[in-house]
């Protein structure tokens, strides 16, 4: 039924001359017969795709229609004899077979199909307007004049930017005399950081991108730093060649850059799977042969997959070159059952300039948080608070006539007050959790810090401690177990354990002093044991000596003998780590409780152990006569009172804590984005013939190396055997796929059709090109353009043939019904994003950040639970600029994608997508009038026009329609608006709630000073604006 | 059905005459399949489809598929036999498993101990059809009226390939669902309606996930996608009208939006402006229309009891069945329903149990329900699921305990009305409801028998997408309407 209607406008409308044999014939030939009769198939030994190979099977009598078999077999009323047969439901037409007919009279030529021939450019022509005019000429049809000025700004705009003009820009191109007006406009455009994402939102259909991973749990992945780099190649106007070899093969560039790799991405944004009973290899496969499929139609405009599990039906395409392909992309790393948590490897870590940026500025928030905490303890002694507080303490403190405490204490951990004031009491530093939280156990009468061996807690406390200076260490300590652990540390375990720790080990205690664990350390153990599951005090000396023999250990005030491990220690012990409770670096966590840490810049003396298991050292220098104390004595006092009386104090060290966790976080998450990796050359994995298809039936009797298909140019000599070699043989100027495929969809893009209208099939199925000779001369210029894409689109964009009008004549109507003339230019409704984001733009909701990660905007309730595994899974609506995001960022979750776009022809993405379907139906009109997303935005634009210069209604309705349709509203026009607000503006009079309900929609601020009436009234008419055909509609 | 003469009559003219100014996009439509367009003419109910449909006079109008989504068990609900008690605890023999690819999940047991089901069996109907009497005692009750198919199978033995190749005809992603097929080949009767709705309950077992692409349209044009009516919030997703903004209000704001819009069409002539002005018509149809379809308070009580006590629960499969009927009546073409829930690896006796107790009750009265309306004639009524389950046990065998791995060779559903035979069993099965043994039904055939229910011949109802002319059944195998279950 379609066929027969388009060959019959083709033959009556267009007058066709000549039989051609590849626009005529071939179509019908391999829509009809080449499925048994071709390259894949050759059933009763004929094949009818080859001339020779037909005049063989003697079925065709060139010059002599009466004589071929051919005829006489498509003509027969016997159903046995009948071709195709009847079963086949292809049926040809009265009007092909005279076309077979006219064919075989002419003398039955073959051509080579166009597409796999090299184009070659028609000389001496200046444009591409020449090509449409001469066709138009010989059809006798005639072209419309340029549209006029403000839909040539609206349409260029929007097609270059997926964004309307503003009022302004379209005044100035308006009033703009010179005869550059329009080049302006255009290179303004292509100038404009949102031309890159209008390429990049074609792009991301081709390439199917997602923001999830499809099959089964469709758990979230994060590709976007890929699509990051497809904008900025489109904006930076990257060659077409390096575009394609980077994304192909950017990770076997030799010393490729991590930008490259990032690239290459494009071959990772395929489904995968986590399902649990899966076959691993099985989803391997099918990985590759996605990768086969998408690099083919992307690239080459062919439907490789066809030769998947035999050879192709129509075109010249092998199965074993479908496995020759295959060969490219089945060599890579990336497994076949995938997570669904986050970027499966390899993958690669991406410089964020954002990241950085914000790193950058906490380092020096940092710097400043650091000289204020010293500045304030720098004269923290002279003020009078810290006077009054010490009076008042050492006056209490006498009393309590506490014991001599050792003194040169450096730093004490008391962790008896409640532990979210958890400091050292001498330098005030908090002490923080790394991992875990707080959990507080007992000793006696007072608290302890609870570890369970996943604990980790760390203090920017300066705990400097050298191999040649003396130190003790102290602790009430109650084990769980005997595994080993540090009860504190400050040692770097990824530069070999440099620092030092006090450890256990086997139920004995002891330490490592190392400047480099094994040539450079110092290593003891006690000899003794720690009786296991109670509170024992221990303390370990060391006077600076470097020498095993330097270190005592006293258990519960017992000397211990000592087990020497290590005792080479000669070198420096300093490291940039923060000093650990708990843990080391990234290891050794201890289980067990607590109690009292003390560390002293002195040996102490077997005589002032005992000492150090009780009391306060603190109280003891309090209690001690002010001008007895010891300048360290001091210290200590004004440690205390930083970090347990001075509330200036915490407020600057939390606040430096809270920087130092933001910067932690910051660092925590690397962003990453997956790559393609090949196998070493020593682990290649061998290619074969899958028997069917089936990745369960290789064919073993054969290896199968790279290769292309040989009806296509060979690969130049210098190519590596790999994804690297392909790209390059794709982008080699004599392909005659590559440079055609990609013209063809930019014209798509421009035209809303191909010139070869099936834009992701160039075999012998598509359709052949509306202007051949266009097709190739465009493509000729692209690749001698060095593949400039900018400079295609602008020649494309400054053609007479786009800036048409698009009113349809009824000669138009009658003779190019489907405009394949292009005698006026094309109408058609905007895409889904564009719609949104013009409703976003026009309101002046829309946040024109560009780049970034996936943002949520508002979706109804319980779209995703409603399908996902388990049922649990929830939509976190983002808030704020995020809501107003241009649609290509909105996350896209391929099993549940967001339903505002797929009700306007969005794909899924989950395949590799062309060109996207067209519809118009009531949903698409339910979405403008009613989604959330659109009825904020005619509130937000009824405020703006309220808020404009002019308050008389029709300067205010002509002001919605130059933001939404680029003209002025005409006098029709706005009496009927006008009537519209009226009406609704005494609806909403007469029932004030209903007014305030209707503008409850959106979460942006609404002006309260507007009258919720007037307000109410007007959102009515810029809703009506917004769901204009004209405003719904590129013209 | 209106047919442009291109010779004869300007496209203008075949506007006017085609009655309601939408004959054209069905034309462009036709002169180009890239440019998809609106709704089509339309005569005798039905709008949209395909001129040359249906290929010949088909048995039904509409179709209600409830989907059991997770694989139920058939040898725990259709699939028994007594020989099966002798079995129970023996080891599955090589000679029945064959070579038989496992998952994942059960692959690595040492062991694979038959397990006879743990439930009660009784002979029903007049041919004395097996069916689980402790699990179905309404299913049970059907017998009669329904074709129990037990030799159904698939290659897939994984929930995400197996769920997307019985909705779209292929494994993997990408494809159009079977009611996207019909809506682009048999178009809706009801211009107010969704052609194709889906309405999705949760079941209480372990549940898998679900896609937009089981009801999705793949490269088939958009509009052909399934619809989800909704038990929570709007029915139809952006059915409602902004709060504070009545019906009357914009009624007033469509006639000025239509004003304006015919403006622009004497400006530039595209007859897709006059197609928009009737969507935004129909849309403010379909707003009256769907919330008076989900409201049930009108129906009798003996109705509500018909469907059980869970029909009062917004949601419940037992609501959504209640609907269907309704939506049928109004004239959805396909309505499918997705009950969620049935994959029993392990505790498959408390779990099924569950999961019956949601449906059993509900599908029967749906079935009898159309039945006494006389609906059932031209009423297609599916039940099933994606894969059935092993005879082993996956996890440990206990005295009361067992789970059932996926299993992919044979598993059962059943059909009825539209001319499906009443009280008929196809298709047999070993004694360890392992393999098929007679008259095997491949998935596809299932989708051609049904597509042949409607009218449709599965092999002539084609899309033209990347040099093949796609279809439902797949362009490789051939499928074969199960013309043994007919009437």
């Amino acid at each position: 039924m379609k066929g027969q209607i388009i060959l019959a406008l083709l033959a009556t409308c267009l007058h066709l001359a000549a039989v051609d044999f590849n626009r005529d014939v071939r179509p019908i030939l391999s829509d009809t017969c080449f499925k048994c009769h071709g390259p894949g198939e050759t059933k009763g030994d004929l094949r009818l795709d080859k001339r020779e190979a037909a005049l063989d099977a003697g079925v065709l009598s060139p010059g002599n229609v009466a004589k071929s078999e051919f005829v006489a077999r498509l003509k027969t009323k016997d159903p046995e004899d009948l071709m195709p047969p009847p079963k086949a439901n292809k049926a040809l037409t009265s009007e092909q077979i005279r076309t077979l007919e006219t064919w075989i009279a002419e003398g039955a030529k073959y051509d080579d199909h166009w597409s796999f021939v090299s184009p070659r450019q028609e000389p001496k022509i200046e444009d591409l307007d020449h090509f449409i005019d001469r066709r138009l000429k010989t059809e006798g049809l005639n072209a419309q004049p340029d549209a006029d000025r403000r839909t040539l700004i609206r349409r260029v705009t929007l097609d270059l930017t997926g964004l309307p003009p503003t009022p302004e820009e379209v005044e100035a191109f308006v009033n703009d005399t010179s005869p550059k007006a329009w080049e302006k406009v255009v290179d303004r455009l292509l100038a404009s950081k949102h031309y890159g994402e209008r390429m990049a939102l074609a792009w991301m259909d081709a390439a199917r991108y997602g923001d999830t991973s499809v099959m089964h749990a469709d758990g979230p992945r994060d590709m976007w730093p890929w699509r990051n780099w497809v904008i900025n190649a489109y904006n930076s106007n990257k060659p077409f060649d390096q575009f394609t070899v980077e994304q192909i093969a950017g990770d076997l560039i030799p010393d490729a850059t991590v930008e490259q790799k990032l690239a290459s991405g494009f071959n990772r944004n395929h489904a995968t799977s986590d399902e649990g009973g899966a076959f691993a290899e099985e989803l391997r496969v099918e990985y590759v042969a996605d990768r086969v499929q998408t690099t083919a139609n992307v690239w080459m405009g062919l439907t490789m997959e066809c030769a998947q599990c035999h050879d192709h039906k129509y075109d010249p395409i092998t199965q074993k070159e479908y496995f020759q392909f295959f060969a490219y992309f089945n060599n890579t790393t990336d497994p076949g059952m995938q997570t669904r948590n986050g970027n499966q490897a390899p993958l690669v870590e991406v410089p964020n300039k954002d990241r950085d940026g914000k790193l950058a500025q906490l380092k020096k928030d940092i710097a400043e948080a650091k000289n204020k905490i010293e500045a304030h303890r720098a004269k923290v002694s002279e003020l009078p608070e810290f006077k009054a507080w010490l009076d008042k303490a050492s006056n209490k403190a006498k009393s309590s006539g506490q014991s001599k405490q050792p003194e040169n204490l450096a730093h004490w951990f008391p962790i008896d007050a409640t532990l979210k004031e958890f400091r050292d009491g001498v330098t005030g530093s908090a002490v923080v959790a790394e991992r875990g939280k707080f959990s507080v156990g007992n000793r006696e009468n007072s608290k302890a810090l609870k570890l369970d061996g996943r604990h980790s807690f760390k203090t920017d406390a300066p705990v400097n401690l050298e191999h040649n200076k003396p130190f003790t260490f102290s602790a009430w300590v109650k084990p769980n177990g005997k595994a080993s652990g540090a009860i504190f540390s400050k040692m770097d375990d990824k530069a070999s354990y440099r620092g030092f720790d006090f450890w256990t080990e086997g139920g004995r205690i002891g330490t490592h002093i190392v400047h480099k664990w094994g040539a450079n350390a110092l290593k003891v153990i006690s000899a003794d044991e720690l009786p296991e599951g109670k509170w024992q005090h221990v303390v370990l000396t060391y006077d600076g000596s470097s020498k095993a023999a330097g270190v005592k250990i006293y258990i519960n005030g017992k000397l211990s003998k000592n087990q020497v491990q290590a005792d080479n220690l000669s070198e420096t012990i300093v490291t940039s780590q923060p000093f650990r409770i708990g843990s080391r670096s990234t290891s050794s966590r201890w289980k067990g409780e607590l109690d009292d840490l003390r560390i002293y810049h002195r040996a102490l003396p077997q005589s002032e152990i005992a000492a150090t298991a009780i009391g306060d050292p603190i109280e003891n220098i309090l209690a001690t006569p002010a001008n007895q104390r010891s300048k360290s004595d001091m210290k200590v006092l004004l440690a205390r009172y930083l970090g347990g009386e001075d509330k200036t104090f915490k407020k600057l060290t939390d606040d430096h804590q809270k920087i130092l966790k933001q910067e932690a976080d910051l660092n925590k998450k690397p962003v990453t984005s997956m790559i393609m990796q090949d196998n070493p050359e020593n682990k290649m994995r061998m290619t074969y013939v899958l028997d069917r298809g089936a990745y369960d039936s290789p064919k073993k009797d054969e290896v199968i190396k790279p290769g292309t298909p040989d009806a296509l140019p060979e690969m130049p000599k210098d190519a590596p055997p790999n994804r690297l070699g392909l790209a390059k043989w794709l982008t080699n100027p004599n392909h005659p796929l590559t440079a055609r495929v990609a013209v063809n969809r930019y014209w798509m893009m421009l035209f809303g059709e191909g010139l070869v209208r099936s834009v992701g099939d160039f075999g012998a199925q598509g359709t052949s090109p509306t202007h051949p000779e266009l097709l190739d001369w465009l493509a000729v210029d692209f690749v001698e353009s060095g593949w400039d894409v900018k400079r295609m689109i602008k020649q494309i964009v400054s053609s007479k043939t786009y800036r048409r009008s698009s009113r349809l004549e009824s000669l138009h109507r009658e003779k190019d019904a489907a405009n394949e003339l292009l005698a006026r230019a094309p109408r058609f409704r905007l895409q889904g994003e564009f719609i949104r984001d013009q409703a976003l733009a026009v309101s002046g909701l829309l946040t024109k950040e560009v780049g970034g990660a996936g943002v949520k905007p508002y979706q109804p309730a319980n779209i995703w639970n409603e399908v996902s595994l388990n049922g649990g899974l929830r939509y976190r609506q983002d808030r704020g600029e995020k809501l107003y995001r241009r649609s290509m960022y909105t996350y896209w979750k391929r099993s549940s994608p967001m339903p505002n776009m797929l009700i306007f022809d969005a794909p899924s993405r989950e395949k590799c997508v062309i060109q996207r379907q067209r519809t118009n139906t009531p949903l698409q009109a339910l979405v403008t009038l009613n989604d959330p997303q659109f009825v904020e935005a005619g509130r937000v634009l009824a405020q703006r026009l309220i808020k404009s210069a002019d308050s008389a209604p029709a300067k205010r309705i002509d002001l919605g329609y130059r933001l939404a349709t680029s003209r002025p509203a005409e006098k029709r026009e706005v009496e009927i608006l006008t009537r519209l607000l009226n009406a609704n503006l005494e609806r909403f009079r007469k029932d004030p709630e209903s007014a305030k309900k209707y503008l409850a929609a959106g979460e942006s601020p609404r002006d309260e000073s507007i009258d919720p009436a007037e307000h109410a009234a007007w959102m009515v008419v810029t809703q009506t604006i917004l769901n204009l055909d004209e405003t719904l509609t590129r013209n | 059905m209106n047919y442009f003469n291109p010779l004869t009559e300007s496209r203008r003219e075949f506007l006017l005459r085609s009655g309601n100014g939408l004959g054209a996009a069905a034309l462009s439509t036709l002169l180009n399949p890239g440019l998809i367009g609106s709704a089509s003419a339309s005569e005798g109910g039905v709008y949209g489809g395909l001129p040359d449909l249906p290929h010949f006079p088909g048995k039904a109008k509409r179709v209600i598929y409830m989907f059991m989504a997770g694989g139920p068990s058939h040898i725990d609900l259709y699939d028994y036999k007594p020989i099966q008690r002798k079995l129970h605890g023996t080891e599955l023999p090589d000679s029945v498993r064959q070579d038989q690819r496992l998952t994942g999940m059960s692959s690595g047991q040492n062991s694979f101990p038959c397990v006879a089901p743990m439930f009660e069996f009784g002979k029903f109907g007049e041919h004395q059809t097996w069916v689980n009497k402790d699990l179905l005692p309404h299913t049970s009750g059907i017998v009669d009226k329904i074709t129990i198919m037990k030799s159904l199978h698939t290659e897939a033995v994984n929930h995400d390939p197996a769920i997307t190749y019985i909705n779209t005809g292929a494994q993997l992603q990408g494809k159009p669902s079977l009611g996207a097929w019909l809506s682009y080949g048999m178009g809706t009767m009801n211009e107010n309606m969704p052609g194709y709705v889906v309405m999705i309950s949760r079941g209480r077992g372990q549940l898998q996930a679900l896609y937009d692409r089981l009801w999705g349209s793949g490269f088939l044009p958009a509009k052909h996608q399934g619809v989800k009516l909704r038990s929570a919030g709007e029915p139809v997703l952006y059915l409602k009208n902004p709060e504070g903004f009545n019906r009357e209000a914009r009624r007033g704001q469509l006639d000025s939006l239509k004003a304006l819009n015919e403006l622009n069409y004497d400006k530039f002539a595209d007859p897709e402006i006059q197609a928009r002005i009737s969507q935004y018509e129909l849309a403010y149809r379909m707003q009256a229309e769907v919330p008076g379809l989900m409201d049930i308070e009108g129906e009798p009580d003996k109705i509500k009891e018909l469907y059980g006590p869970a029909v009062d629960k917004p949601g419940s499969f037992a609501r959504n069945c209640l609907l269907a009927r309704r939506m049928a009546e109004k004239g959805v073409r396909y309505i499918q329903l997705f009950h969620r829930g049935w994959d029993q690896h392990g505790s498959l006796p408390s779990k099924i149990r569950q999961q019956c107790e949601d449906i059993d009750q509900p599908a029967a009265a749906l079935v009898n329900d159309l039945d006494q309306r006389g609906m059932l004639e031209d009423t297609l009524v599916v039940w099933g699921g994606e894969f059935g389950r092993t005879i082993y046990s996956q996890g440990k065998l206990t005295k009361d305990n067992y789970g059932r791995d996926h299993h992919g060779r044979c598993f059962s559903m059943w059909m009825a009305g539209a001319g499906v035979k009443r009280g008929f069993e196809y298709g047999k099965t070993d004694d360890h409801s392992y393999n098929i043994v007679e008259n095997p039904v491949h998935i596809r055939d299932l989708n051609a028998t049904i597509l042949d229910r409607l009218g449709i011949d599965h092999r002539k109802l084609t899309f033209k997408f990347q040099g093949l002319d796609q279809r439902l059944t797949g362009v490789e195998e051939e499928a074969h309407v199960i013309k043994d279950i007919l009437a």
